[in-house]
């Protein structure tokens, strides 16, 4: 039995669905992220699981235990929030101590397990700053050794690394995933950034309009979108109008004829259907000598991106493609503005879509 | 940095000379109670005057009354208005404000209709009517001061932090609200502590030993003693706004409410 359960979950804000049929299993010591645009209900589910919100319709239940209606101090759920929400007028470790100072424990237990926190935080030394004596990551990081201090059965976080700048946010996600891994603590992060998503979950929801889109592995997510949603909102898609031609898995693009195998097979002949690929799926050639299948193409932009090359291509009928290239092989390219080139769409890549 | 003008200096000395020279004047009349002789003989005579003590003690002790009687009246319920019905933000500034509009005669006379009869009048037999008054007459400086002070916290998310860590509301209000708005409260301690010590027209229509009424009664009787006991309000008021200053300065991570930093 799993050990978070959401089930049929609904949450309405007077005429507005915020969240619906959210069906959901998470196991105990696994870290899955919420992942979707604002407003697609990520938040409010995180917040109905913490007890701040209370759903329509639909239970929660933790450990085999019903959740649903239970108040947010007695569900032993820790949260970390976006704004860190520190107790300014309390010191880092009155802070980390906060929780277990409401659970009555002793002076001496409260001690042990601060230093405790502090230590797997690396943040002994600063131990008696105030909160505004510390940078955002510092601050964050105690508000997760806070969290954690009173050994919570669920660990939330809302967005925790949206306040920081690029740098921070990768190492303390590292360092988030690091801990949770240590402590083996049952983690839901939330987030409406992807590579945040992809790199730290063991499991992603992508969710949009308050329904989840797809539930799976970050490389399931990416490789195998279910959804034009996800397709679109994981990464970058090109999408290429086509017509699926008959029932042995041929699709036609103008004058182009793609076979998609059993990618088309849902699909009956003369549907209307958008091909997806990958930018760094399309293989891209100079001109000459000619490639099997190869589609001729023209540069119409180049963007260096530090270890790639990002080509926008004319590809008359098929629309602008984007294509990802290293940048080492794309010095071997022409990329200059209107420069020939030619592109392969590898058929067994080519998502389906209506 | 810009340098100011010189018609904003001219503006400033105007600005000054329009408020200190009438205390300039009272301090130094107040000082002239010897024939062709600068003395403290009036301030002497106030602090020898058991009236003065009595009446200053009594108006010190009920504005202590009343700053406890209103933090306890208004923080819960600012603390709850934010959190709960903000959308009622606006009309509970709006009876907030009533006090200023609402003459002190008709108030007093409200309250003394209403408190007057049983089971209440033990209210008016006692200075507990004047707390109330005072209470009501503080309550504009008292609830912005202390809105001020929860808007420059994220009161929703620090007690959402503070419930997912086990705390009550009540725990949450009294050892993560009021701690983060000490200055806010400073701040409306003094200033009702201000009003209560100057207080005329409720003390006087229900008849309490209060510093206002003996303010005015020696000013209809004495010569120098009235500019004695101004300048020694003043000097009260003073030491007032500086320690809100002070205690500001000094509040590990909060929002300044008075003066700047």
């Amino acid at each position: 039995m799993a050990f978070l359960t959401l089930t049929n979950i609904r949450k309405t804000f007077g005429a507005a669905i915020a969240v619906d049929q959210f069906n959901l299993q998470v196991e105990r010591g696994e870290f899955l992220s919420f992942l979707g645009p604002s407003g697609c209900g990520k938040t409010t589910t995180m917040r109905m699981i913490a007890g701040f919100e209370t759903p329509t319709a639909g239970t929660i239940s933790l450990d085999g235990k019903d959740i649903t209606s239970l108040s947010p101090t007695k569900r032993n759920v820790g949260m970390v929030f976006q704004s860190y929400a520190l107790f300014p007028h309390l010191s880092a470790r009155d802070n980390i101590g906060f929780g277990l100072k409401i659970a009555g424990q002793s002076k001496d237990a409260i001690a042990e397990r601060v230093s405790e926190m502090l230590d797997l935080i690396k943040m002994q030394p600063q131990a008696d700053r105030y909160p505004h004596q510390l940078s955002g990551g510092q601050q964050q990081r105690v508000a997760l050794a806070r969290a954690l201090a009173v050994k919570p059965q669920v660990l939330l976080l809302d967005e925790p690394l949206s306040a920081l700048d690029a740098k921070i946010r990768e190492s303390l996600r590292n360092e988030i995933r690091d801990i949770q891994r240590a402590l083996n603590i049952t983690t839901v992060y939330v987030t409406h950034d992807q590579e945040e998503a992809l790199s730290v979950s063991d499991r992603v929801v992508v969710m949009s309009a308050g329904r989840i889109e797809q539930i799976g592995t970050p490389i399931e997510i990416y490789s195998q979108p279910q959804t034009p949603f996800v397709a679109d909102f994981v990464g970058s898609m090109n999408f290429i109008p086509a017509t699926v031609a008959d029932n042995k898995g041929n699709v036609r693009c103008g004058a182009h004829m793609f076979n998609v195998g059993a990618n088309a097979s849902a699909f009956a002949p003369n549907t209307a259907v958008r091909l997806a690929l990958r930018p760094e799926e399309l293989r891209v050639f100079s001109r000459e000598p000619q490639q099997p299948d190869a589609l001729p193409v023209t540069v119409s932009s180049a963007e260096f991106m530090g270890t790639t090359y990002r080509l926008h291509l004319a590809a008359g009928e098929l629309g602008t493609l984007l294509a990802e290239v290293p940048a080492n092989y794309a010095r071997t390219l022409n990329t200059k503005i209107g420069a020939p080139l030619q592109v392969q769409l590898p058929h067994d890549m080519l998502r389906v879509f209506v | 940095m810009k340098r100011m003008s010189i018609t904003s200096w001219l503006w400033i000395v105007i600005g000054a000379l329009y408020f200190l020279l009438p205390l300039i004047a009272t301090a130094d009349f107040s000082l002239r109670a010897e024939k062709d002789k600068l003395g403290f003989l009036a301030y002497q005579r106030v602090f020898a005057d058991p009236k003065f003590i009595s009446t200053f003690t009594f108006s010190l002790y009920i504005s202590l009354i009343t700053i406890v009687a209103s933090i306890i009246l208004v923080v819960p319920t600012a603390y709850w208005v934010r959190l709960r019905v903000p959308a009622f933000r606006r009309v509970f500034e709006f009876i907030t404000l009533l006090p200023l509009i609402i003459p002190a005669v008709v108030l007093v006379f409200g309250l003394s209709r209403i408190y007057g009869k049983y089971p209440f009048q033990f209210m008016i037999e006692t200075p507990a009517l004047f707390v109330v008054g005072n209470v009501v007459f503080s309550l504009p400086y008292m609830y912005r001061s202390v809105d001020v002070g929860l808007r420059a916290i994220d009161v929703h998310t620090l007690t959402e932090a503070a419930q997912s860590l086990g705390a009550s509301l009540p725990y949450t209000l009294f050892r993560v609200i009021f701690p983060n708005i000490t200055v806010a409260l400073l701040s409306g301690a003094f200033l009702t502590f201000a009003i209560v010590m100057g207080e005329f027209t409720m003390a006087s229509l229900l008849v309490q030993p209060a510093f206002g009424p003996y303010m005015q009664l020696i000013s209809s009787s004495k010569v120098y003693e009235p500019s004695a006991v101004a300048i020694i309000s003043f000097l009260l008021t003073w030491m007032c706004t500086g320690a809100i200053q002070l205690l500001g300065r000094r509040a590990p991570g909060q929002t300044q409410i008075a003066g700047s930093r």
